[in-house]
């Protein structure tokens, strides 16, 4: 009985998704929605992983490419892609992956720690790694992923000067 | 501490705020009552210092409620009149309250708060009925004193006066012998011997060195203030209103599910409408739930006053007007900071010493005057001061020195402009900084602010007679007007207050239009040279056009605007020409697409002409829209980077477009103000040929309101055209109004006044708006319209009636020129009532003569019409040397000289030096008439000595100006 319970509390509920072909999952209740809102706005001068921004409901969300956020190129439009809307302090900001997956249920006992490298994406955007049966779900780090980049924005200016 | 309840401790920071805002401008009223006390006054301080002890006592805040206390017992005496409040009591009782204020900014942390100083300070008053000898250490720092675990208020406050007042270094000394190192005295680090420098801790804090430490808990206390200043109060009235609003708001919703279920599409234009209305009325209740009253800012303002002219030890009194307008809560918030420094300024700059200003025979006593008013949807905000004023010569000097002009543009300017340079970044004139207003922040930090805030600065200055700063700022930053544009076939948005005017460039056009200066392209407008920027290249996106026929956006590949292919390169002769562009070189024998674009209209350009305050330039974009108002939302914090955009929007199909920074925009292109003149100023002087020969003609807007008559009015009279349709207009009381920027805009038609064919019967129409008398007026028209530039040889006979001041011959049409003052004049005759009190006013007396010179009889007889309308005499003159006879043998009759620039024999410019340069006519004020007033004429005018500059067939403003002349050549 005291297990049981001690279970429910502690289980963690990953909302999981393709980011290139890494298999990546994050905390569900960090999750607000996702949608397939696609119309977006392109935002000229923005950091390059930024896609655009995006009419939700009147509000303004930024769209960050997950793909060209975590190095793997941007993300193909073709394969059924969504937008998961997440809670920033002050905003909401939507995060563009390829292909959303099932919602896992994990137990943190058996999260281990992010290795250096997973998939090719740095071990610093992971909390942790899940391993099922079959599969390696890469805990994402969402704080670190929506940490604003000085060194992306030097490089998209340098870039504009190239023109 | 126990803090119970958030919500109890949220009101009672939010009331006790309210309390300490009272008290400290009722404090001041006691000051100035001195021994005459108001007892209802000193009740009412009283109460609120009692009220916030009770409160504080509630919450377990013990050191703002010891804190009330003391003042309370202070207060109290005074109520009593057993104490006279005096400069130096009300002041450490100023001081207690600032205290007070920040100790309940940060309620959390205030019970450890060292307040010593300030209970001691208000016991001793209390106690001995007198306040400390030295106030002024203490107005100094105002300062927390470090947590110390020292023994509590009550030790010190017996501590006699003479202890206290001793000097540091004889205090400290028992804290240097307990402690080897000497150095620790001045740590405001808690020491652990806390027994013999109990009396000396706060003493030593306040010595000169640990200032600059003080001064952070203050910033803190000010940050703090934003995160407690969330809530706001709204009367329960607007409330009502706005649930109401909410309610039909549903009620239409609940229609509209209806209707489109049973898809009746009658009922649903029905719904619409209602929606409309209730959204409209909606927003702008919910907007006068922001709206605040200015007084909130203006009310600190007296204190500011006080504390800085005793600092200077000036005197002056301040008065405010005006503390009623409101205004939306954010430009109250944002415009606190400019308030300040230009109020400071005026203190300390503006405003001489009591002993200089009673040498110059002034009233000792400066008079800073704080006024805010509604002027034409706007809010002016007035700061004047009797001071000695600014001298426009002395800021031209430091312009030039530090190479913020040359003196070539300095002596061009006008003294107004001259006043203005002081808004020039990197300008500062004070000769010593003080550390009151000279902080290093420059009345272009004050500019900066105002145009971030969509508002403007202006100022008037006379010397030794004091100046007047006056700001205007919009009603509100959460809705504006913007023209919509399409560039890269996305939409973006551009704020009307930065728009100066649409500027279309037909293809055939282009190349005589547009230039290419070093590798800056600029347009010829209006004689001016305005530079070029083009959006696609600022934003760095790929270029594209706009193809009106196929409705396509296309990618363009010409490098230069100016790029058009009759220079023929020889890699093109006897073939289809190809694009000179870099591509070129890459794929030479690319052909040219099917069809050629050199005169199609996809090759037109399309620019919008902005301005940012210092500069103006010219947006290229692909395509001009609409203008709209748009709610602005703020970009994400990945987005803060890009400096190019105010902000986003959303769009009636859901869509995002971004508003656009025209003055960052400006800056990322490399456009800075002084390049900017400097470029226009060499290019000016190369063209300056082409620009004569341009002058004298005039810009008229060809438009039609029956399909056989075609008319013009003077381009520089109109405002807007606008397309409608025909059922855009609403009859209503028996007059024609059309919805037009939230307002009715009043319609009429040339028939209803001048004997016309009547206006066309068809559903597309234009309605042309004026600005007249103050108030946006239409003028129904119907296509097509033109804008025209032609010579004034204009026929004011032939077809003159009301309302058509004449006529001309424009491209083979017999073109009627419409007088739109009249027809508004017949129509509307009230609106120009305030006119007709000051030509009563000009008429009492002998009525003044007016020369005017002008060598077109047409605008000579216009003019002359105007002129004798309001009861002036007028003589005339048909060129310069004519008009100097005149002035010969009518000499003392003549007030004024009204003249046109380009005339034979002696043009306006000679004229007006000639009238200067003789002693009996110099005095006269001279007003110019142009067709085209280019800037660096009117520059040439001022230097030769012409007033005012007025633009031909605008009778409003010229009217407005001779009496305005008139009346200042009666008063002398």
């Amino acid at each position: 009985m005291e297990t049981q319970t001690n279970q429910d509390k502690n289980i963690l509920e990953l909302a999981t998704f393709y980011i290139g072909d890494a298999l990546c999952g994050m905390d569900i209740l960090k999750v607000q929605e996702i949608n397939k809102l696609m119309e977006m706005t392109k935002v000229p001068q923005a950091p390059d992983y930024v896609d655009g921004i995006l009419n939700l409901r009147g509000q303004i969300v930024t769209i960050v490419d997950l793909g060209k956020k975590l190095g793997l190129g941007e993300t193909d439009l073709g394969d059924d892609p969504r937008n998961i809307i997440v809670n920033a302090p002050g905003e909401h900001i939507g995060l563009l992956v390829r292909r959303i997956s099932d919602v896992v249920m994990a137990d943190p006992d058996r999260i281990e720690s992010a290795p250096a490298n997973m998939s090719g994406i740095q071990g610093t955007f992971f909390t942790g790694v899940y391993k099922t049966e079959n599969k390696l779900i890469g805990i994402l780090n969402v704080e670190e992923v929506l940490k604003i980049e000085k060194e992306s924005h030097r490089h998209g200016r340098a870039g504009n000067f190239d023109n | 501490m126990s803090i119970e309840d958030d919500e109890i401790l949220q009101g009672f920071i939010e009331e006790s705020l309210e309390h300490l805002a009272d008290i400290e401008n009722d404090l001041l009223a006691i000051e100035e009552g001195g021994a005459d006390i108001d007892v209802d006054l000193v009740n009412k301080v009283f109460r609120a210092a009692h009220s916030i002890k009770g409160g504080a006592g509630f919450m377990g805040l013990t050191v703002i409620q010891n804190l009330a206390h003391a003042a309370e017992n202070v207060l109290g005496l005074i109520r009593s009149e057993k104490l006279v409040p005096d400069p130096d009591i009300v002041n450490v009782l100023l001081l207690a309250s600032d205290e007070l204020q920040q100790l309940i900014e940060d309620v959390e942390n205030s019970n450890d708060v060292d307040i010593t100083e300030h209970v001691e300070a208000l016991n001793t008053i209390y106690e001995g009925g007198n306040a400390p000898q030295k106030p002024s250490d203490q107005q100094e720092e105002k300062k927390e004193a470090p947590a110390e675990p020292e023994p509590p208020a009550m030790e010190a406050e017996s501590t006699p006066i003479a202890e206290e007042q001793e000097p540091p270094k004889a205090v400290a000394e028992p804290a240097a012998e307990s402690t080897p190192e000497p150095v620790v005295e001045q740590t405001p680090e808690p020491t652990p011997e806390p027994a013999p420098t109990t009396t000396a801790a706060p003493a030593a804090v306040s010595s000169p060195d640990v200032k600059p430490a003080a001064k952070k808990p203050a910033k803190k206390a000010k940050s703090s203030t934003h995160k407690t200043d969330t809530s706001i109060r709204v009367t329960v009235s607007l409330l009502d209103q706005l649930m109401n609003l909410a309610g039909e708001l549903v009620l239409s919703r609940n229609q509209l599910l209806q209707t489109i279920t049973s898809g009746d599409v009658r009922n649903a234009e029905a719904v619409g409408q209602r929606i409309d209305l209730v959204t409209s009325e909606l927003q702008e209740a919910i907007m006068l739930t922001r709206m605040q009253p200015i007084g909130n800012v203006f009310n600190k303002f007296p204190r500011v006053v006080r504390d800085l002219s005793k600092k200077l030890s000036k005197q002056m009194d301040l008065t405010i007007v005006g503390k009623d307008v409101e205004l939306d809560k954010t430009i109250i918030e944002s415009i606190n900071d400019p308030l300040t420094h230009l109020v400071r300024n005026s203190v300390d700059h503006g405003v001489e010493s009591p002993d200089e200003r009673a040498r110059k025979g002034k009233n000792p006593k400066g008079l800073i005057v704080l006024k805010a008013y509604h002027a034409a949807g706007q809010v002016v905000i007035e700061i004047s001061d009797d001071g000695k004023g600014l001298d426009g010569n002395i800021l031209a000097e430091t312009a030039i020195n530090k190479g913020l002009i040359t003196p070539e543009q300095a002596k061009a300017m006008s003294d107004k402009e001259r006043i203005n340079l002081i808004l020039l970044p990197g300008f500062s004139t004070a000769k010593k900084v003080t550390d009151v207003s000279g902080r290093g922040v420059g009345m272009d930090v004050v500019k900066t602010n105002l145009d971030q805030l969509g508002g403007s600065i202006e100022i008037e200055s006379e010397i030794g007679k004091g100046s007047t700063i006056s700001i205007k700022l919009p009603l509100t930053l959460a809705i504006i007007p913007c023209q919509i544009v399409m560039t890269g076939g996305e939409r973006y948005a551009i704020p009307q207050v930065n728009l100066e005017e649409l500027l279309r460039i037909p293809a055939a056009k282009v190349k005589e239009r547009v230039e290419r200066v070093g590798n800056a392209e600029v347009v010829r407008l209006r004689g001016n040279l305005l530079p070029l920027i083009r959006l696609s290249d600022v934003l760095d996106i790929p270029r594209t056009y706009y193809d009106p026929t196929s409705d396509e956006v296309n990618p363009d590949r010409r490098r230069v605007v100016a790029d058009r292919r009759s220079k023929s390169s020889p890699l093109s002769a006897g073939q289809a020409p190809e694009e000179r562009s870099k591509e070129q070189a890459e794929t030479p024998t690319c052909k040219r697409e099917d069809k050629d674009r050199r005169q199609s209209p996809a090759s037109a350009l399309n620019i919008v002409v902005v301005s940012t305050g210092s500069m103006k330039y010219g947006l290229i974009v692909d395509r001009l829209q609409d203008s709209e108002e748009i709610v602005i939302k703020p970009l994400g914090r990945h987005l803060q980077q890009c400096k190019g955009y105010a902000g986003a929007t959303i769009m009636g199909d859901g869509r995002i477009a971004l508003i656009l920074d025209v003055s960052n925009l400006s800056r990322m292109a490399g456009l800075t103000s002084l390049d900017g003149t400097e470029r226009a100023n060499e290019l000016a002087e190369a063209a300056k040929d082409a620009i004569i020969k341009a002058k004298d003609k005039q810009a008229l807007l060809t438009f039609s309101s029956s399909p056989n008559e075609q008319f013009a009015v003077p381009l520089n009279q109109v405002e807007r055209v606008e397309k409608i349709k025909h059922s855009d207009i609403e009859e209503v009381g028996g007059r024609r109004v059309m919805q037009y920027r939230g307002g009715s805009l009043p319609l009429l038609a040339i028939d209803e006044v001048a004997m016309v064919q009547p206006l066309a019967d068809q559903d597309d129409l234009l309605v042309i708006v004026f600005n007249l008398a103050g108030k946006d007026i239409g003028l129904l028209a119907i296509g097509p319209i033109d804008a025209i530039e032609i010579a004034a040889d204009i026929d004011d006979v032939t077809l003159k009636q009301t309302g058509i001041m004449g006529s001309a011959i424009i491209n083979g049409h017999t073109t009627m020129l419409v007088d739109i003052f009249e027809i508004v004049q017949t129509i509307n005759p009230e609106w120009f009532a305030d006119h007709a009190i000051s030509e009563t006013v000009a008429e009492e007396g002998e009525a003044p003569t007016i020369l005017i010179v002008e060598d077109s009889n047409f605008f000579r007889n216009q003019v002359r019409g105007y002129m004798e309308e309001a009861g002036f005499n007028v003589l005339e003159g048909e060129d310069g040397v004519e008009a100097l006879q005149v002035l010969e043998d009518h000499l003392d009759e003549i007030t004024m000289v009204v003249t046109d620039i380009e005339m034979p024999n002696m043009n306006g410019f000679e004229m007006t030096e000639k009238i200067r340069r003789d002693s009996r006519f110099a005095h006269l004020p001279v007003i110019a008439l142009t067709t085209l007033a280019g800037d660096e004429d009117v520059a040439k005018g001022k230097a030769v000595g012409i007033d005012e500059y007025h633009i031909k067939l605008d009778k409003e403003r010229l009217m407005e100006c001779v009496h305005r002349y008139v009346k200042e050549a009666e008063t002398v």
